[in-house]
Order: structure tokens, then C-alpha cells, then sequence
């Protein structure tokens, strides 16, 4: 068995096993006969591909699990919330297995474990089936087909090959070896096209063949075995067995000028059916496709290309300056831009699939602190790229964990503040424009402002005197080197901390604020942008090297002379429209020398809610961006968020704008207004 | 002695697979990467079966199947073609040229093995 | 194509598959192990990457893959090149921390791209020079000439080993 068809099954089992727990879980809100069977149906799947494929521990845990299930399909035990528990464990163990590489060692270990004896005892207990029993795999239930009854069938297979077939690679003695297979035969030669030995080609086929064949084989079986032979003049037609066939070997048969199979009229003979196999079980499938992860990449590759090479047809069509040219260039302009919609649009897959997990997580986390929560989901249906439903889920769960663990106070705390004992998590997921928006809420404590207040001083984050307000107080939870010592639980705070959820959504281009109050709760807001690969970028021009900043990060583009520049207690800073907008020169920040003219552009950026211009010498145009990733050289640049090739065939940066700000250490107050 | 094949393909991960499925059934695998260099490997190895895909750089696997039949080296041994449900002529084009047999892309590791029995024995 | 093996130390390295790229930079020949040697080029501007080390200075488009370029005679602590227009690029694949990776950099010529099983590898040979210990793997002789082999782990590895003079 080759490595790929048990790599298909590790990965369908995966999928499997994931679906499966909340089936289980979805079983607490009411089971219907429906949930049942398709949690049979999935436990007999993994049972029987497992012993398929080697993984024959997994496939006889499976069992016991199977066979408890089948008491409930048949309604002969009912679902309540020690079963459900236990098919939880039971789901978890089989999700163990299944981390084995097959059959080894540590499978068998897990397989005699006391753990799982002890299971598989709870599961005998219900089922009332002996544990030992269960070690056979039992025969798996053919679901209603009724064997069908072979008979033999006799058939006469004339068969003569065209001239060319021998040095065409045709074996004859091989086809025939092949019907030799299928039942019993007998072979007679024509020789009637046979010449006369001189002028005789050996290389040419001239030999006819009559075979004769009893067997249990269906036609199409029989047909098969000539199948690369269609040009050779070949009749199959069955035959009663007293049929004269015996004859005398030295006569000339007449050759069958027919091609093609000719029936003979109907006979006693039973059409045999050569599969007696119980029928596929077919699951109705959706409609949808799997399709490898690696080839939705392989898409966007060449999509990518095709956008840069629009853009270099783009450019050259400018310079040509021809209006039939023109036109058709806009034309496919739009087409490119539809198709790269379309592509990116396959990747987005519903936030469901990472919300989903959580709901196990919450009721084991709950379960263990003693408190009681339950996790409401909002927006599930809403889009994410796949790129972010991969890494997002990190965050969030320590997100989750954070509410569930500091945030909602345990009941009877609840009760006497005036609550309801149950607390509640709350996940929502909408669209805004060109971002997701995902917030995690709790309506447990909200934050500990003093707290947070004191450790970022301890800290050295903020100066003793300070008069940062309660907002920009919590925003400190995301330093590195923060989190406070109550956080170190043995639930949460495991290194994983605020500061690594920021890490990972500055790398998903994302930011994260978080909003509290005292005593009635903590809501975490995640934004991030919709899709990632391909963005709308601004190009600009710095002394000889062009940068590329991502329009969703820009919100307004302006002059810069000399008047404007004013320097307020060290800052630069741009008045805009009554409002005081610092500054940034992205020379200084890139340690290179831009053009020296006086009259700069700047770009205006949004960065955690505060504007912020960067200063650069030029604007030179905006268009579609491919990203490129940057090698582990140059990926962890503060500034940096990868590279996109030009349409001249020349590399530009993509300006990371958020870590580019803050790595420029300008105090992120919200930007003053200017008193009217 | 074990039999040798000789798998004309212009994708790596095509050759690899017709590899790593024959191998262990006992049959030695050398490759190609398109007809020219096939017919190279033909001459060098004799192989006793020669799986060919048809679209290919260089020389393609209809040229293949004419210029190995012309040779010693390729009369009379099995050569199969990777077809494609998109081209099915192409089985009919292949015939001419002298192919014994076909099998379709994507093609599953049983259907290979079935075919290299059914041409090899 | 077997990948490059690695070595736990000197001792070990008896026998190492290549493919091994010969290459000479002022007139010294050096060698490394690669995964692949996917081109030679001519010299070309290098887009800058700002605030980069001054090991990797930039990166370079080639056939539409952004790919870095690393400044070796800067790790081996030489001089930089008297005529850089002259220089070849070459791009190819080794294995830092156990993941493929594309670069580029630069060498004076090409000699040879061997698939060779150097079956005796000395110690560097006191020559006076200066190439930082950490960074050579030992030399072995080839057609009467001795190349110096490099250890392509720590060679290109992006944090530069701590150094030792050889």
C-alpha cells in the first residue's frame, strides 16, 4: 500500500474525527436519529479503513465505540451527559491513535493501556459486551444487499488480431493467460491466414484464436481483458456447454469477418455478475470538492504572475499610447480582476471552522475551574481567508481562556454582585469593508485598571507620572513583557502570552484593541484584513528604491513643504485640517537617503487607531499587489511585510506600516486636536 | 532477472509514482523526462514495458511511440500512453502510431499495476 | 538527489554526497554542499533591504522569485571584491535549520558543480588567513589543488556563529 492512499486516509480520518466531536457535542442540545446515524456512519468508516490501511488498534477501539453506538441507533440506550462524556474520551483516544504512524509500539501500548481498558469497560458495561470479545474485528455489517448468485457461464471468444498487434506490443499468450484466470479454457488455432512458410513475416501476426471459457465472470470482465485489442476482429458470445466445440483441431475454422461482439439470442443462461461485493455505502456529499491545500497555492502562484504580467502590459501599452491597444488592455484589466477575485474568493473559507472548536474547549475549561459559562457564536458564516482561519485560532483560545479564567468570576461571586450565575463568552465575526472584525467578549470583571496600571510602571512600560487614560491603560496588556503575575496559571499564561497574540496578528496584517469595564466586562477586537495575498498597494518613491504601502493602511495622501513642518516639543507634526498629524521621515527610519528636494509627498496611515504621515519623495501610482514572502533573512525587519516584484521586473518592499510605526517609538496618544 | 520499465513522463511527481508503485512489485524503473531523452533510455535499457505521457517538451509521445517502432530496440515492446478524459482521439492517434495500450491520468496505483501485469505477465 | 547530511563533527565527515559547487573567490577555490544549484547569472542590481544586516544586504528578482542575497566574503571576514561588476550570482538551495531555502551570492568564477564523495577531508591548513574557524567544515584535494570546504549550515545560517579565528 503506497504512502499517499494511507496519507488520504490519515488526512479523511482527521476529518472525521474533527466533525465527529461536534456531533457529540451537538448531541447535548436534543439527539435525533439523524445525528445518531451519522455518527454510526462515521465511527463504521474509520473502523474499516483503518483495518484497511494498518491502523488495526485504532480500528479495534473503534469497535467497541462502534457497537455502543448501534445500541443507540437502535434505540435500545439513550444519550445523556455520561454518555456523551464518554464518547468524548473515546473520540479523544481515537484521535490518539491516529497520531500513531500506523500499527507500532506505542499504538499497542495505548491500545492495552489502563486508560483505555477502562474505557472500553464503561462501553461494555452499556453495551453488555464482553471487553475481551471486542478484540476480534467483528464482521462488519453488510448493509441489505443480497448476494447474488454466481453461475457459470460458457462462452466462445473468437479473437484474430490485425497484422500490426505483435509489433505493437500485443502478447497474445498474455490475453490468454488472462482468460486462463477467469475460469476454465480451452484454445484452438486458426491458421486459415497463415502463408506459406517463405513469404511468412514473423513479426506479423497471421494466427486466429478460438477460445472457449466456463466461468463465473460477468461480460464486461471478459471484454476487459481484450480492452487494448479493439481493433482486432474479436466476437463474444456465450454459448450453450453441448455446443459442438470439441472439434477436430486440424480443420480450418472460417475467421469471423465481424468485429465487435455479436449476443447470441437469449438463452437459459442467468446473466452472471461477476461483483458480489456489499454495494458502496455512498455518503451524499455536498457539493464541494477537496482539493490539496498545496494546489490552492500553486493557483494563487500562477494568479500572482498573471497579475504582474497585466501590470507589465499595462505599462508598455501606456508608453505605446494606441486607443484600440488601450481598450482591449482595459478589458484585460477587468478580466484579471474578476479571476483574482474569483481565486481569492475559493480560499475564504466561513469562520465556523475555527469557532467551532471552541465549544469543546470552553466546556472542558469551565468544567475544570468549577464555573459555568456558556459560549455563545455570532457571524460563523462570515468569510476568512484560509491563511487566517489557520492561525487565528491560537489567539483566540487564549483569548478564551483569559475570559473564562480571570474574567468571569465563578458563580456564587456572580450571584452575590447581582449577575446571573451563568456567565457568557460571546465569539462574533462580521464584515466591515475591507476587514474582518472578530471579538471575543465576556461579561465577567472586565479589567483590573490599578493592576495593570501598577505592573506597567514596575514594568518600566510607563513613566510613574503618567495620564494615560483607562483605554490606553488596558492597551498596555499587549507589551511585551507584561502580563501580570496572577495570569501565570496552570490554565493560562503558559508563554503564550497577550503579546504573542499580537505578534501573530501583526503578521496577519491585523491589530487588536481591547475594551473594558469594571465589574462588567472585557471585549477583545480583532481586525484583520479580508484577503492576503493580493492588495491594493500604493507605490512611492524613496531616492532610487520604490516601496509599496498597502492602500487598506492609507487613508489620505498630502504635500509637505517647509511651512507645513512644525516642530512641537521634538515632533514633527502636520496640521491637517485643524488637526495635529505627527510625522515620520521613512529616510531616517530606512537609514537611506531620499531625492533632497523640498517638496515631499506624505503618506497618511492609520497605526491602533492613531494617524501618522510618512514622508516620502514621491507617489508614483497604485495598483494590484502580488505579496512574496521574505526569507528568514529579512522577514522579522521591523517595517517590513514582505516583497512584490514590479512591473519592470524590479523588487519593491512592502512597507509593514504597523511595525514600522511602532518601531519608530512615537508615543501613540490619539492625535491631538488642536484647541478651536 | 527482474523486468525493467521505462516511464516517460515530463512531471517529476508522475515518474516518481509510477516508481514507487512498481518497485515494490518487483520491476525496475528508469525515467525520462520527454521522448527525446525516452528514446535515449529505450536503446540504453531495452526495457520491457515503456509507459509514456503524450504531452511533453522536446519531443512529444506520439513522436515517441513512431520513432521507437522504428528502432530494434522498440519493436514488438509494450508501450502504454497516460491519456486524459479531455482527449480522447488521442488513444485513436497513439494506436496509429504503434501504442498497445492506454491507461487515463489520474491514474490509481492498483490500475497501474493491473495494466503492467496485463502488458508484462 | 539526496539531500545534504549533516555532521556532528569533523570526525564524522568521511563520506558526504554532494552535489558540491567549486567556487573561487580571490582566487581561492571554496566549496559547499547545496540541494541544488538552480543558476548562474550575471551580476544585477540588487534591490536594498533597509536596516538588513550587512550579511544580506538585499534580495534580487529571479524568473519572478524574490530570493536574498547573502554577502559571504563579508562572513569570511575578506576584503570586497576589486571588480564586483565582474562577479558571478549564483542562486541556489541549501538546508538551514532543517528547511529549504533559496539564496543568492556572489563569487568571482564558477569552477564546477561535482557530484562527489570526498572520501578524505583534511584540516584547513595554517595558510595566515583569516576565515573564521566556525565557518569551515576542512579541505580536501581535487585535481591537485586544495579547496577549502565550507560548512553551508553556518555559512548561511542568518545569525552569524560566534566567531573563533581559524
Amino acid at each position: 500500500m503506497i504512502e499517499q492512499a494511507v496519507e488520504a486516509f490519515v488526512q479523511e480520518a482527521t476529518e472525521i474525527l474533527a466533525t465527529l466531536e461536534d456531533q457529540i457535542l451537538s448531541l447535548e442540545h436534543g439527539a435525533t436519529q439523524q445525528k445518531v446515524d451519522e455518527i454510526f456512519r462515521a465511527l463504521h468508516t474509520v473502523k474499516g479503513s483503518g483495518a484497511m490501511f494498518g491502523y488495526t488498534c485504532l480500528s479495534r477501539f473503534t469497535h467497541h465505540f462502534e457497537s455502543a453506538f448501534e445500541l443507540v441507533r437502535a434505540g435500545k440506550l439513550s444519550v445523556d451527559s455520561p454518555l456523551i462524556d464518554l464518547c468524548l474520551a473515546a473520540r479523544d483516544i481515537m484521535s490518539e491513535f491516529l497520531a500513531f504512524d500506523g500499527d507500532n509500539a506505542g499504538s499497542r501500548e495505548l491500545l492495552d493501556s489502563a486508560r483505555v481498558a477502562e474505557l472500553v469497560e464503561k462501553l461494555g458495561r452499556l453495551t453488555g459486551e464482553d471487553a475481551a470479545s471486542g478484540m476480534s474485528v467483528g464482521s462488519t455489517p453488510k448493509t441489505a444487499v443480497e448476494e447474488m448468485r454466481l453461475e457459470r457461464t460458457h462462452y466462445r471468444i473468437s479473437f484474430v488480431p490485425e497484422p500490426h498487434a505483435l509489433k505493437n506490443g500485443m502478447r497474445p499468450d498474455l490475453l490468454i493467460k488472462e482468460l486462463a484466470e477467469l475460469g476454465e479454457i480451452s484454445v484452438r488455432y486458426d491458421a486459415s491466414n497463415v502463408p506459406a512458410l517463405s513469404e511468412l513475416d514473423p513479426t506479423e501476426a497471421c494466427l486466429g484464436y478460438v477460445i472457449t471459457l466456463t466461468t463465473t465472470a460477468s461480460r464486461s470482465t471478459i471484454e476487459d481483458v481484450f480492452i487494448f485489442a479493439d481493433d482486432a476482429a474479436l466476437t463474444l458470445e456465450e454459448t450453450e456447454v453441448t455446443a459442438s466445440l470439441v472439434a477436430d483441431p486440424s480443420s480450418p475454422i472460417p475467421p469471423e469477418p465481424t468485429t465487435g461482439q455479436e449476443e447470441t439470442g437469449a438463452t437459459d443462461a442467468r446473466p452472471a455478475t461477476g461483483s458480489a461485493g456489499p454495494v458502496a455505502r455512498k455518503e451524499v456529499r455536498s457539493e464541494s470538492i477537496r482539493v490539496a491545500s498545496s494546489r490552492l497555492d500553486d493557483m494563487m502562484d500562477s494568479l500572482g504572475e498573471l497579475v504582474i504580467a497585466q501590470a507589465r502590459l499595462d505599462a508598455v501599452a501606456q508608453d505605446i499610447d494606441d486607443p484600440t491597444l488601450e481598450s482591449v488592455v482595459e478589458e484585460v484589466s477587468r478580466l484579471v480582476v474578476g479571476l483574482r477575485d474569483a481565486t481569492l474568493s475559493i480560499r475564504m473559507l466561513p469562520i465556523e471552522t475555527v469557532f467551532g472548536k471552541f465549544k469543546r474547549v470552553v466546556r472542558d475549561l469551565a468544567s475544570d475551574l468549577g464555573k459555568e459559562i456558556q459560549l455563545i457564536t455570532e457571524g460563523g458564516e462570515t468569510e476568512v481567508d484560509k491563511n487566517v482561519i489557520d492561525r487565528i485560532g491560537e489567539p483566540i483560545v487564549h483569548m478564551i481562556r483569559n475570559s473564562i479564567d480571570h474574567g468571569i468570576e465563578a458563580a456564587d461571586a456572580r450571584e452575590a454582585a447581582g449577575k446571573k450565575r451563568m456567565g457568557t463568552v460571546r465569539l462574533s465575526a462580521r464584515q466591515e469593508g475591507g476587514e474582518i472584525l472578530i471579538a471575543i467578549e465576556d461579561n465577567g470583571g472586565g479589567l483590573d485598571t490599578d493592576a495593570i496600571r501598577g505592573r506597567a510602571i514596575e514594568r518600566g512600560l510607563i513613566p510613574e507620572e503618567n495620564t494615560l487614560s483607562e483605554h490606553d491603560l488596558h492597551q498596555l496588556i499587549f507589551e511585551p513583557g507584561f502580563s501580570t503575575a496572577k495570569e501565570v496559571t496552570s490554565v493560562s499564561g503558559r508563554g503564550v502570552g497577550m503579546d504573542a497574540v499580537k505578534t501573530t496578528l501583526d503578521a496577519l496584517g491585523g491589530t487588536i484593541d481591547v475594551f473594558a469595564r469594571q465589574g462588567r466586562g472585557t471585549r477583545v477586537i480583532l481586525r484583520l484584513p479580508v484577503t492576503m495575498a493580493i492588495i491594493d498597494g500604493l507605490r512611492i518613491r524613496l531616492g532610487e528604491s520604490v516601496y509599496v504601502i498597502p492602500l487598506s493602511s492609507v487613508e489620505e495622501c498630502v504635500e509637505l513643504s517647509d511651512h507645513d513642518a512644525a516642530r512641537r516639543s521634538g515632533r514633527s507634526v502636520l496640521e491637517i485640517r485643524n488637526e495635529m498629524v505627527p510625522f515620520l521621515e521613512l529616510e531616517h527610519l530606512f537609514g537611506q537617503s531620499g531625492d533632497g528636494q523640498a517638496k515631499r509627498r506624505v503618506v497618511i496611515v492609520r497605526v491602533d487607531g492613531a494617524r501618522v504621515g510618512l514622508v516620502v519623495d514621491d507617489i508614483l501610482g497604485q495598483g494590484q499587489t502580488v505579496i512574496k514572502s521574505l526569507s528568514s533573512f529579512h522577514s522579522s525587519i521591523p517595517g517590513l511585510g514582505g516583497a512584490t516584484i514590479l512591473g519592470d521586473g524590479r523588487v519593491a518592499l512592502i512597507i509593514d506600516v504597523a511595525t514600522l510605526v511602532r518601531s519608530a517609538d512615537v508615543p501613540r496618544a490619539a492625535s491631538v486636536r488642536r484647541a478651536a | 532477472m527482474s523486468k525493467t520499465i521505462l516511464s516517460i513522463d515530463d512531471s517529476k511527481s508522475v515518474r516518481d509514482m509510477v516508481q514507487f508503485t512498481l518497485e515494490p512489485e518487483g520491476y525496475r524503473v528508469v525515467g525520462a523526462e520527454n521522448g527525446q531523452q525516452g528514446l535515449e533510455q529505450l536503446m540504453a535499457h531495452a526495457p520491457n514495458l515503456v509507459i509514456t505521457d503524450l504531452n511533453m517538451p522536446v519531443m512529444d509521445g506520439i513522436t515517441f511511440i513512431q520513432k521507437a517502432r522504428a528502432v530494434a530496440a522498440g519493436a514488438g515492446v509494450p508501450i502504454v500512453m497516460l491519456t486524459t478524459e479531455t482527449a480522447p482521439e488521442m488513444k485513436q492517434k497513439g494506436k496509429a502510431a504503434g501504442a498497445t495500450g492506454w491507461i487515463n491520468k489520474p491514474f490509481d496505483a492498483d490500475k497501474l499495476i493491473a495494466v503492467t501485469k496485463k502488458l508484462l505477465g | 538527489m539526496t539531500a545534504a547530511t549533516r555532521f556532528a563533527s569533523e570526525a564524522d565527515l568521511l563520506r558526504e554526497e554532494g552535489p558540491l559547487l567549486v567556487f573561487r573567490l580571490d582566487e581561492e577555490a571554496f566549496a559547499i554542499t547545496v540541494t541544488a544549484v538552480h543558476e548562474i547569472l550575471d551580476v544585477q542590481p540588487t534591490t536594498p533591504v533597509p536596516n538588513a544586516d550587512l550579511f544580506a544586504p538585499g534580495v534580487i528578482n529571479v524568473r519572478g522569485v524574490v530570493v536574498p542575497v547573502v554577502d559571504i566574503r563579508h562572513r569570511l571576514m575578506m576584503e570586497q571584491a576589486t571588480d564586483p561588476s565582474r562577479a558571478r550570482i549564483i542562486v541556489v538551495e541549501v538546508v538551514i535549520d532543517e528547511t529549504t531555502q533559496k539564496l543568492a551570492f556572489a563569487a568571482d568564477t564558477v569552477e564546477d558543480v561535482i557530484e562527489a564523495d570526498i572520501t578524505r577531508v583534511e584540516k584547513v591548513p595554517d595558510l595566515g588567513a583569516v576565515w573564521p574557524q566556525s565557518y569551515l567544515r576542512g579541505a580536501f584535494r581535487l585535481k591537485d589543488e586544495l579547496i577549502i570546504l565550507l560548512n553551508t549550515e553556518t555559512l548561511f545560517h542568518p545569525k552569524a556563529a560566534s566567531q573563533a579565528a581559524a
